[in-house]
């Protein structure tokens, strides 16, 4: 007896409870396609069914497993799909009720099914896509719900289950079975992060001169042709050397430590306003350009790429040091401070902020303009 | 109620304008003292006392008093180009107490504030974790929750005053803070639901908004006392605050607490982003600058009387107020000085004493109607006492921006105005 009509037996056994008899019965499609709903992060059926994080699951049934051309399998199930696994009602509920425990070493990252009726329910769902029989006759000709019995595990499941279900039982590590699985596309499109080893860039390229065009097209109106900034807008090149003046200029050429952060800033929030609207290569180009603008490439022909992209570094990166603050001799001073007479002479005022005031509502905008920013 | 501030709120109505004229001319020069033929508010009958008021349901959703009007955020145009990338500041000096009220926590935004529907917000947990979730607004409110009152302090605050007293104004100088309860997820409930990977150190909080915010925070914070967060004392976060969902990240610095969260990304270094690089990071005179200084010190100001707050009442019994923080704790003890520094008394802490949240202090005392030189200087569980603006100066320089929590003077002049100034 295959492991499928066990669980059916098992199922029989219970029919004096009015809602697992229900279970009892050969699954529901309808019922099946819900519960496919936590399959469905990572495969898809039906008409023109890709591979997702999973592969497609059109015409499993009779399917060796591991055998899907074009999609990259675990070595585990191609060798369970070698050694004979062929997807049928009976090898699938085995696989859906815990994958790993089947399959050790299977990628699927998926808890497994809990309850019989979904098991069931998802198998006869998955069959309608499949041309052949996931089951054996006998399975399908006990699928004849009586009507009364139905009718109450409609209900039940109506009292006990509210839509839409949670995704429990779909995922390793979870501790409360909240949230679904994101999607490789979805992640894909959030994480567009890249760190200074070059993790996250983008395949792709632009030279200086492809970047002149697009920074003057689409940076120059805030941040000036040579990025020298236009009015109180930021400004993005020059102040080389200034770091020690008393007011510093802080550059990418002159502060940033690397160039990840400019590429990895100007794809997520530039141009300011209409942010996320330019290609990858035009990111490149533009990073390309900045460096140009910056004196450190000078070259106009001069590509960036992310082949190349790692071994450009930035003038100032060696000059940033961890918070050491509690080094500071006010931090070292753990004693009682002084309480009474703490200076010898009674106190001056050394500055006051009529000279600089720069209070709104009592100053001249262009004076105050340059007078040190929030950032 | 002084002209001053009656000009200064353009909310008020023409009525209340003509009454509140009526009411200070009747008692000029004389308010709230006896009169030989009684104070004529209360020997006369005024309209509140006489005609029927706007019934229930006339402000359904609660709005401060018409003569509160001037009690505003402001902020300080010439600093920026744009308001959709600035920011404006608190109104410290109007407040009492240790919670800053909703609408008046102070905005700092880089790319507007975002306005999304809930139901269409997700959070996204991925990287160095065993499975990639994503989360509706529902899934989150299913996790345990909890209540913390937290300040939220700005790296910045303060930043304009390293190369001497420039603003006069607690709201302005000392603004960029706020304090609130904060009702959210432990952070670490989250990332364990995801499975966190045994290389995972670090985590990099994502911003929906059009700047996408983003900053790298080490594993250990995370899963101490961060907190995911969707209500503000009590009700759902203010837009400007991000709502739907915000990080909460106790005692460090502000641009950390993420605003419309919709994506922590785990991983095993750090991304090093612009707002950890470019800005907050902290130039010092040598020429080198110290990043990741996440912890903002402890910090205290008097916050009444101060500049946009005169003493109007002339000598005699004066509340010294102020608040007073610590990112490393709670405060133990604010000391206050009326003469510049040179003698102190410690002042009376009043109210919840919450680690890493605001706490109240006052000192009352007899003015005798000479010049104050007031300063407050605040002390935390760990013994760390508030430096003044002149001990930072001497070990960082003045092009810092960042991490000023120097201590505040400021001159009460006989008249009772108030100006911020720089001792020796
Ligand atoms: C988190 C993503 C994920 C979820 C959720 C998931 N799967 Fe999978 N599934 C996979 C991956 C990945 C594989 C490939 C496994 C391998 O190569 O080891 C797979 C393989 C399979 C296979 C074998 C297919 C073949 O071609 O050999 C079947 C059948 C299957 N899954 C069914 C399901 C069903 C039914 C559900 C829902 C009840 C489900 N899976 C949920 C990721 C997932
Ligand atoms: C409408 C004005 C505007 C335009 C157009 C614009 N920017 Fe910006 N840029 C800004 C503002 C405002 C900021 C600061 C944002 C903030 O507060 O975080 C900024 C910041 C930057 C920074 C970081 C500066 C620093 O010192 O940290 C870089 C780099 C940058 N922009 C590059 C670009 C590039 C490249 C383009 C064109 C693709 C561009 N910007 C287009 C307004 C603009």
């Amino acid at each position: 007896m295959s492991k499928f009509l066990k669980v059916l037996s098992l199922g029989v056994s219970l029919a004096a409870l009015p809602v697992l008899a229900g279970a009892a019965q050969a699954g529901d499609p309808d019922k099946g396609a819900k519960v496919f709903k936590k399959c469905a992060a990572c495969h898809a059926v039906g008409e023109n069914a890709k591979n997702k994080v999973g592969p497609q699951l059109n015409e499993v049934f009779g399917r060796t497993a591991g055998a899907l051309d074009g999609y990259k399998y675990s070595k585990a199930m191609i060798k369970a799909g070698e050694e004979g696994l062929v997807w049928d009602d009976a090898t699938m509920t085995t696989y859906l009720e815990k994958p790993k425990a089947m399959i050790k070493g299977t990628k699927m990252a998926f808890a497994g099914l809990r309850k019989q009726e979904d098991l069931e329910n998802v198998i006869a769902y998955l069959a309608t896509f499949s041309s052949a029989a996931p089951a054996a006759e006998d399975a399908q000709s006990a699928a004849e719900p009586e009507t009364a019995e139905a009718e109450v595990e409609t209900a039940a499941a109506n009292a006990t289950a509210p839509a839409p279900a949670p995704v429990s039982a779909m995922r390793e590590g979870g501790v409360l079975g909240l949230g679904r699985v994101a999607t490789e596309d979805e992640v894909a499109a959030w994480d567009i992060d890249i760190r200074p080893d070059g993790e996250g860039l983008p395949a792709g390229s632009g030279t200086v001169a492809d970047g002149e065009g697009l920074y003057s097209e689409n940076c120059a109106v805030c941040h000036g042709d040579f990025g020298e900034g236009v009015g109180r807008w930021p400004v993005l090149a020059g102040g080389q050397d200034t770091l020690t003046e008393e007011r510093p200029e802080k550059t990418i050429g002159s502060y940033w430590p690397y160039l990840s952060t400019v590429y990895d800033y100007v794809r997520r929030a530039m141009p300011y306003g209409n942010a996320r609207s330019l290609s990858d290569d035009d990111i490149y180009a533009i990073t390309a350009y900045l460096l140009y603008l910056n004196d450190i490439v000078e070259d106009e022909d001069f590509e960036l790429s992310n082949e190349n992209f790692a071994e450009i570094h930035l003038p100032n990166e060696d000059n940033f040091i961890a918070d050491d603050r509690a080094e500071e001799p006010h931090y070292a001073d753990k004693s009682e401070p002084c309480m009474s007479d703490c200076k010898d002479s009674p106190v001056e005022i050394t500055m006051r902020s009529r000279i600089l005031d720069v209070t709104p509502g009592s100053v001249d905008d262009d004076d105050a303009a340059g007078m040190g920013g929030v950032d | 109620m002084s002209d001053k501030t009656v000009s200064q709120s353009p909310n008020l109505s023409r009525r209340a304008l003509l009454k509140a004229g009526l009411a200070t001319g009747v008692a000029a020069g004389a308010v709230g003292a006896a009169r030989a033929d009684g104070d004529p508010l209360i020997t006369e009958i005024q309209d509140w006392n006489r005609y029927l008021g706007e019934g229930v349901q006339s402000r359904p959703y609660g709005t401060p008093s018409e003569f509160e009007a001037h009690v505003v955020r402001r902020d300080v145009e010439w600093l920026t180009a744009s308001t959709e990338s600035s920011v404006n500041f608190t109104p410290l000096h109007e407040l009492d107490g240790i919670i800053t009220p909703n609408g008046l926590c102070f905005e700092r935004h880089h790319g507007g504030i975002a306005e999304i529907n809930p139901a269409d917000h997700r959070l996204m947990i991925n990287g160095l974790v065993d499975t990639p979730l994503v989360f509706t607004m529902e899934d989150l409110k299913r996790f345990p929750r909890e209540n913390r009152v937290y300040f939220l302090e700005c790296a910045a605050n303060s930043g304009m005053e390293w190369r001497g007293s420039q603003l006069n104004g607690c709201q302005y100088t000392h603004g960029m803070i706020h304090s609130v309860m904060y009702t959210g997820v432990p952070l670490k409930l989250i990332l364990e639901e995801a499975g966190i990977k045994t290389n995972a150190k670090w985590i990099m909080p994502e911003g929906a908004d059009a700047s996408a915010m983003t900053r790298s925070i080490p594993m250990e914070k995370a899963l101490d006392d961060c907190l995911v967060a969707f209500k503000m004392n009590g009700e759902a976060l203010r837009p400007e605050q991000g709502y739907p969902l915000r990080l909460v990240v106790p005692g460090w610095e502000g641009n950390m607490w993420i605003k419309w969260l919709r994506r922590i990304e785990v991983g095993d270094e750090p991304w090093h982003q612009r707002e950890e690089t470019s800005k907050y990071t902290d130039l010092l005179e040598s020429g080198k600058a110290r990043r990741f200084t996440w912890v903002m010190d402890a910090k205290s100001v008097v916050t009444n009387p101060s500049p946009q707050a005169p003493v109007t009442h002339g000598k005699g019994p004066l509340v010294i107020s102020g608040v007073a923080w610590s990112g490393n704790g709670r405060i133990t003890r604010v000391d206050v000085s009326i003469d510049g520094g040179r003698n102190w008394k410690t002042a009376r802490l009043d109210g919840p004493s919450l680690p890493k949240a605001m706490h109240r202090f006052y000192l009352d005392i007899d003015w005798d109607g000479s010049d104050l030189l007031l300063q407050s200087r605040a002390m935390d569980e760990n013994g760390y006492f508030q430096p003044t603006k002149n001990e930072l100066r001497a070990a960082r320089g003045e092009n810092s921006i960042y991490h000023n929590n120097g201590i505040q003077t400021w001159h009460v002049k006989a008249d009772g105005t108030v100006e911020n100034v720089e001792v020796s």
